[in-house]
């Protein structure tokens, strides 16, 4: 069987010699839109650069699960060439060193990533090493619909909210007859921001976990009461949406924390709710927080075509990231392209980069997969009143070290 | 010339022929389920697997490690370089290889940094060569240790660690529960619909075709469809709130609602199953002589008592068949929770062990829960063997 799959792998080679490199990319599928600036950058780069070195790139997007997918197509040794890593999943790739690292290429061709926002470029750091490079990046903002604050005579929300003021807000609203003013998911990185602001922290130095310090377990108390005391929010599945962008712009919720992922979605396939939609900071506590999203391009480590990869790599940073930036309407990780980028409802995002946190928890082992899912099982729980904040707390105290054990 | 006996040259024909599906067997189902059990017994990570695969540059890894670049490596003395030089990092951090601690004791017995320093000095290194090629050329011995992937052999260490694994349990119970409720509502309205189906009611092939039509439809289109049923303003809430709004019933999340997703689930699995079964009982209908029924017409058995003291007892070889099936495929439920499911308190143990293997890396600890279920399994099935004795 081996013989049979090197014969074919020469003969491909042989030929590959006379055709142009192939270079496969690789992330999951954005909107028609986003499907659109991606195969235009790899269509501008086929044409321009591409021809003149020799390099192919085909897009393959992952359907469905991707972070499995990838997973399993790497210890198979079928991996793409070039890859989305979340940041998220980031340290775990980098940990199992499947990545390929970056730092002598960037030396190599002096290519100069000082331009990037600092905090994406370090995100995507392990042991001092880059391994892979911004593609964009996301932040969370408060989304409300101002038709629904007027019709309810309820001043808009502004960029100083807190959360005490929010939540008066939300109370308004509600008293004036909207039963479920707020979309509020059960996820643990949108908890995360409430925490921060709120002056807790998600781990301590040594990297355990922090979720039980008063801070922090404050914040939590108050992300639940949202729902089960004040019963001013509610999940989107509550709602009979799928996700908070989607109750926000069929008009099932009126204020919303989402990131500017929605903005496409509602233009297009909204475009009446969207013109009413306001977009502000997210509330504050002691200090402001937001949750930074951001996925790098990365290169696979077993990849033959290493430099040819490289090229890639370069391409879709610079003159790609501008495709995307113009026609997906994502948020450069560039400064001089964000500089550029004047669109007025995405600057309240591009803010958040200055004092968000990527959406990463660190842990000794790299892994943190199986804590987020039961964080947000019992957050789930929390919605429902299925449990206490005290009791969710102490399940994670007690069980953390096994969550993010190997 | 060799004379074959008849006997032997027919049993190789038969083998030949047979030796497509005899390969696919094998290959498909023997080898996956050893490779199971020996994994369960290892602490296999699917992304380590490769590791000795990569190529790398030992040029670049060194200059990253000694702080020397290449070009001016031969202006330094050997032995202040190899005092600096410490092997396992070197191949930890800067080759990128993850080392469990026998790989490390034996790097830091057998490495020869000497003769890899005075190679890069003279400048006698490859420019990309395989990790596991590296390592075998300058290992004065154990190199072999390094030709490949081989999962740390761990014992019962993963059946110790589910016993402290709460998601374990409840996983399990989930599935336990899960089969109770399902496999005797499931086969009792089986057997309903095939006395209905078996009936010479009008229009039975119509209704046939009806019961059986969920069997066929794919479950993820089922799920979806039960994902908009089941939502909060979805078409179930919709009838509950007209027929009992005024009695003060309150929408529910029902797939959300830990209480009651599970068995929201559950009757979605009932009913698109059932039909499926009742083929099974059609045929066994179809097996009873119509002389039996006569026979008790005359005697004056009601319908009542006919459909208990005829049609059930001599239905025993599909109610076990169909109990036996059912079990197995209550406690391997994994679509529906997949496509529906989101908290964690209601998952059953296949999606348990799908997390583990594909999402969590953990395969050694995913294979053993396998084992677990797969004893489990074994053992109902001959539980239920024995109760249900099978007559013929």
């Amino acid at each position: 069987m081996k013989k049979v799959f090197s014969t074919i792998l020469l003969v491909l080679l042989t030929v590959g010699l006379f055709a142009a490199t192939k270079v496969t990319i690789s992330g999951w599928p954005g909107n028609p839109v986003e499907e659109g600036a991606i195969k235009q950058a790899v269509d501008t780069f086929n044409s321009t650069i591409g021809k003149q070195k020799g390099i192919e790139v085909v897009w393959e997007p992952i359907a469905g699960d991707y972070k499995q997918m990838l997973m399993t197509k790497l210890s198979g040794g079928t991996g793409p060439d070039i890859f989305y890593v979340d940041v998220y999943v980031f340290e775990e790739l980098a940990r199992a060193n499947v990545l390929l690292p970056l730092d002598t290429y960037i030396k190599r061709d002096g290519y100069d990533i000082s331009d990037f926002y600092p905090t994406l470029v370090n995100a995507f750091k392990y042991q001092g090493r880059t391994y892979g490079l911004p593609k964009d990046f996301s932040t969370l903002a408060l989304v409300f619909n101002k038709a629904v604050f007027d019709k309810y005579k309820v001043p808009y929300l502004t960029n100083n909210e807190t959360w005490d003021s929010l939540l008066k807000k939300l109370q308004q609203l509600k008293a004036a007859g909207l039963d479920t003013p707020m979309v509020l998911a059960a996820d643990f990185n949108r908890v995360i921001p409430t925490i921060i602001s709120y002056g807790g922290r998600l781990t301590k130095p040594d990297l355990s976990t922090a979720l039980g310090e008063p801070n922090a377990k404050k914040a939590i108390q108050f992300y639940v009461d949202l729902v089960t005391k004040y019963k001013v929010a509610n999940e989107p599945s509550a709602l009979g949406a799928g996700w908070i962008g989607e109750a926000l712009a069929t008009g099932k919720a009126a204020v919303g924390m989402e990131g500017p992922w929605l903005i496409g979605f509602t233009k297009e396939s909204y475009p009446e709710t969207f013109k009413n939609l306001g977009f502000v900071e997210m509330p504050k506590g002691i200090k402001k927080s937001t949750m930074i999203y951001t996925v790098s391009w990365s290169i696979n480590r077993g990849t033959p075509n290493k430099d040819a990869a490289w090229e890639v790599v370069k391409f879709l940073t610079s003159d790609g990231q501008k495709i995307f930036v113009d026609g997906a309407g994502v948020l450069a990780s560039r400064r001089s392209l964000a500089a550029k980028d004047t669109d007025p409802i995405k600057q309240v995002f591009y803010k958040g980069a200055e004092y968000g946190t990527p959406w990463k928890v660190p842990t000794k082992t790299g892994l943190f997969a199986t804590a987020n899912d039961q964080i947000n099982s019992l957050l789930a729980d929390l919605f429902h009143s299925k449990i206490t904040v005290d009791q969710a707390v102490q399940t994670i105290e007690a069980n953390y070290n096994t969550w993010i054990s190997k | 010339m060799i004379t074959v006996k008849h006997k032997t040259k027919e049993a190789i024909v038969g083998y030949v022929f047979s030796l497509p599906i005899i390969i696919t067997v094998i290959v498909f189902t023997i080898y996956p389920i050893i490779a199971a059990f020996y994994y369960s017994v290892t602490d296999y990570q699917p992304l380590e697997a490769r590791k000795f695969t990569y190529t790398f540059n030992p040029y670049e890894s060194l200059e990253f490690n000694t702080g020397i670049l290449r070009e001016e490596a031969k202006d330094y003395p050997l032995d202040q370089m190899i005092q600096s030089f410490d092997p396992v990092t070197f191949v930890e951090i800067d080759v990128g290889v993850n080392l469990s601690d026998e790989d490390k004791e034996s790097i830091r017995k057998n490495f020869d940094s000497l003769n890899l320093l005075s190679d890069y000095r003279d400048g006698k290194l490859p420019t990309e060569i395989k990790i596991s090629d590296f390592l075998m050329k300058y290992m004065k011995s154990d190199g072999e240790r390094f030709a490949k992937y081989r999962p740390k052999f761990v014992g019962l260490e993963n059946f110790k660690q589910m016993f402290k694994d709460m998601y374990f349990y409840t996983s399990l119970s989930n599935a336990f529960l899960y089969s109770i409720v399902v496999v005797p509502i499931q086969t009792l309205l089986a057997i309903i619909l095939a006395v209905a189906a078996n009936s010479k009611i009008r229009g039975k092939n119509f209704f046939k075709s009806i019961f059986f039509l969920p069997a066929v439809t794919s479950s993820a289109a089922l799920s979806m469809i039960f994902w908009l049923i089941y939502s909060k303003p979805g078409i179930l809430n919709q009838v509950l709130m007209s027929l009992f709004g005024r009695f003060g019933f309150q929408p529910i999340d029902y797939l959300n609602e830990p209480g009651i997703a599970l068995f929201a689930i559950m009757l979605m699995n009932i009913w698109s199953t059932a039909g499926y079964f009742m083929i099974t009982f059609l045929a066994g209908l179809q097996d009873i002589p119509s002389s039996i029924y006569e026979a008790a017409m005359i005697d004056g058995a009601t319908g009542w008592q006919t459909f208990w003291k005829i049609t059930m007892p001599l239905l025993r070889p599909q109610i076990v068949f169909v109990s036996i099936m059912g079990t197995i495929g209550c406690m391997q439920v994994f679509d529906q929770i997949y496509f529906l499911i989101k908290n964690l308190r209601n998952i059953t143990i296949s999606f348990y062990i799908y997390k583990n293997a594909f999402e969590y890396g953990k395969m050694g600890y995913a294979s053993a829960l396998a084992v677990v279920l797969f004893a489990i399994i074994l053992a109902l099935s001959l539980i239920q063997r024995k109760v249900v004795k099978e007559e013929y």
